[in-house]
């Protein structure tokens, strides 16, 4: 346990030097007609705000390629690596499905109507207005956080929110989404517009300042914070809804509390770079493999992973060739390879395995286990519809009134 | 799950005036089915019985493994604390749910069917277990030899209501076992066990009843 303990810190401590180094590396990588004593030195004085170190010696125009369209760039891959990689584990852990991700309560779907509406109707429509100057973005926003509203009203109809009923709701949305997606933009045969969307909807981290990393900063901070304070929480929420239940975990009310939080967090990150796939669905995998399930080693682990992971993504998005290619595929390319492999590892069960709470029978009942108070005679102090309807201690024992 | 009728009173207090956290720290419960998609390793599944003694932000500290490993050599698991839950089987996984509702240390457990889809050994192992705690424990049972050999005392339901309850000797007799169950059978005290014991006739193929009708 000990050992355990010591070595997850010097692994957290061993990511975190890595993710310096390819900061580093990639401004040096971009900016490749800068020395890279250059690069560092820059860094450093930019970073203290010009306490440590001097500029004396160093072009003018390095510094502000190197400050001004690199360091933006690479600091926003950071925190949307590491933001992504937050919500896929906690997203995991609350639908206690390892095929979840961020995008999963169709937040994704909602996003691409928006940017879908504000390109290619936009250049008319909003022309003028006050949106025009939000944009795609401001679109994308709106969309992000109004499909992921109704993924979680149409769950929570009709009592209380299950896991299924979250991941089915996220399919229909989607499905809904990207229809009316593809008819805006089968509608609007625009050229121009087009590939300003592929481009977005395969996602991209080119910024031009701070603002986006702030903007996305804010929050994934604000995330970071809260959730972890809640590694207890989570781990007991792995367990199912039942044993949450009994070990005193409040899951309706913290699961409604991380889906907006949640929400909000990929709708920031969607509406400045676009749909970045995999990553929230594959670190999570992979700092398992490392450290295993329980989230107090899982979180710190998989957030600098996934940081390090989009740094390594963009280097390579920008390096591959002559122009950008969008980051979206580079993460799914390496995405996909990944989650084949975890798929066949079979150390995961994905909803439908041997004993499932979903579909298990009992040798006794032919038909799915659902002992119900009407069934004759079993000596049962209580009985259940389903796992998942079971609040918790309220027994079934009524007085022979 | 709401109750339909009557009211539910732990250490007399209304379960409904309980925090799901308070009830987590008078009752633990072994549930039923416990196939989880993720795989944790065996001390984990049990340290998470400590959740609702702790507060937020509280790591797991010393006496949180002691009571672990103490839960865990009372089901006779410490040898397998290191190893991943999915690889353990059936009777297996379900002592270790039983630590980790030993690790909760209420002093109420609820047992929902313990002994389902388990080896004859280990039904008697879980059962062994459970009674050598001295906790007040519920359980749900089908079996009515299991019942009379470890109950102290039996509720039978029966459409949702409680027919009978008493003890053992007083609720379990051929004519109740006919009567719920529409199963014939005897019973008679155990020479070995001193329990009672319950033999059912089936339908088909020949019985011979020793006693007169």
């Amino acid at each position: 346990m000990e050992l355990g303990k010591i070595s997850t810190f010097g692994l957290c401590i061993g990511l975190i030097a890595v993710m310096v180094v390819l900061a580093c590396a990639s401004v040096f990588i971009g900016a490749v007609s800068i020395p890279f004593d250059y690069v560092v030195r820059i860094l450093i004085n930019k970073i203290t705000f010009g306490y440590v170190g001097d500029l004396s010696g160093i072009p003018d125009y390095m510094v502000s390629i190197v400050w001004r369209l690199y360091a933006p760039r690479v600091l926003l891959g950071l925190i949307v690596g590491a933001g992504l990689a937050m919500v896929g584990v906690v997203m995991q852990a609350m639908v206690q499905n390892p095929l979840a991700d961020p995008y999963i309560l169709g937040i994704s779907s909602g996003a691409s109507i928006g940017a879908t509406f504000a390109i290619l109707m936009g250049a008319s429509v909003l022309a003028g207005t006050m949106f025009s100057s939000f944009g795609i973005q401001f679109f994308a926003f709106v969309g992000a956080l109004g499909s992921s509203a109704f993924v979680f009203i149409l769950s929570a109809v009709g009592g209380r929110i299950t896991t299924t009923k979250l991941v089915l709701s996220g399919v229909i949305i989607s499905c809904i989404c990207s229809a009316i997606s593809n008819l805006i933009v089968y509608l609007e045969p625009d050229a121009e517009g087009m590939r300003s969307l592929t481009f977005w909807l395969m996602g991209s981290l080119s910024t031009q300042d701070f603002g986006a990393a702030i903007q996305c900063g804010i929050f994934v901070l604000i995330g970071l914070v809260f959730f972890s304070t809640q590694m207890r929480n989570l781990n007991a929420m792995m367990l199912g809804d039942s044993t949450a239940t009994t070990l005193g975990v409040d899951l309706n009310r913290l699961r409604k509390i991380y889906i907006v939080l949640t929400s909000v967090i990929i709708a920031i990150i969607v509406c400045n770079c676009g749909v970045i796939g995999f990553v929230g669905l594959i670190i999570p995998h992979i700092a398992r493999g490392l450290v295993g399930t329980n989230h107090w080693k899982l979180f710190p682990v998989s957030i600098l992973i996934g940081a390090i992971f989009m740094m390594l993504a963009d280097i390579a998005a920008r390096s591959m060739a002559s122009s950008e290619i969008p980051i979206g595929i580079i993460t799914s390319l390496c995405g996909a390879p990944v989650f084949a492999y975890i798929m066949l590892k079979k150390s995961y069960g994905f909803g439908g395995g041997e004993g499932s709470r979903w579909t298990s029978t009992c040798p006794a009942c032919p038909s799915p286990c659902r002992r119900s108070a009407s069934s004759r005679g079993p000596i049962s102090m209580w009985t259940r519809a389903s796992s998942s309807d079971f609040s918790g201690p309220t027994a079934r024992v009524s007085p022979l009134s | 799950m709401k109750r339909d009728c009557g009211e539910i009173t732990l250490d007399g207090r209304d379960i409904d005036g309980l925090s799901l956290r308070d009830s987590a720290l008078m009752m633990s419960v072994v549930t039923q089915h416990n196939y989880y998609n993720f795989d944790f390793k065996v001390e984990e599944v049990v340290m998470m019985g400590r959740t609702p003694h702790k507060r937020t932000m509280e790591m797991d500290n010393e006496e949180d493994r002691l009571i672990v490993e103490d839960a865990l050599s009372k089901v006779n698991m410490l040898d397998l604390r290191d190893r991943s839950f999915s690889s353990l089987s059936g009777g297996e996984q379900q002592r270790i749910i039983l630590a980790r509702a030993l690790a909760q240390q209420t002093p109420c457990l609820v047992l929902d069917e313990p002994t389902n889809h388990l080896d004859v050994k280990y039904q008697l192992e879980v059962l062994d277990i459970v009674k050598s705690i001295g906790c007040t424990a519920l359980c749900a049972l089908h079996d009515l030899n299991l019942a009379a050999q470890y109950c102290d005392r039996i509720y039978i339901m029966q459409n949702g209501r409680i027919v009978e309850n008493g003890t053992p000797e007083d609720i379990i007799t051929e004519e109740m076992i006919s009567r719920i169950y529409g199963v014939k059978a005897s019973v008679e005290r155990h020479p070995g066990t001193g329990k009672l014991n319950i033999v059912y006739y089936p339908k088909y193929g020949r019985v011979t009843d020793p006693r007169p009708e």
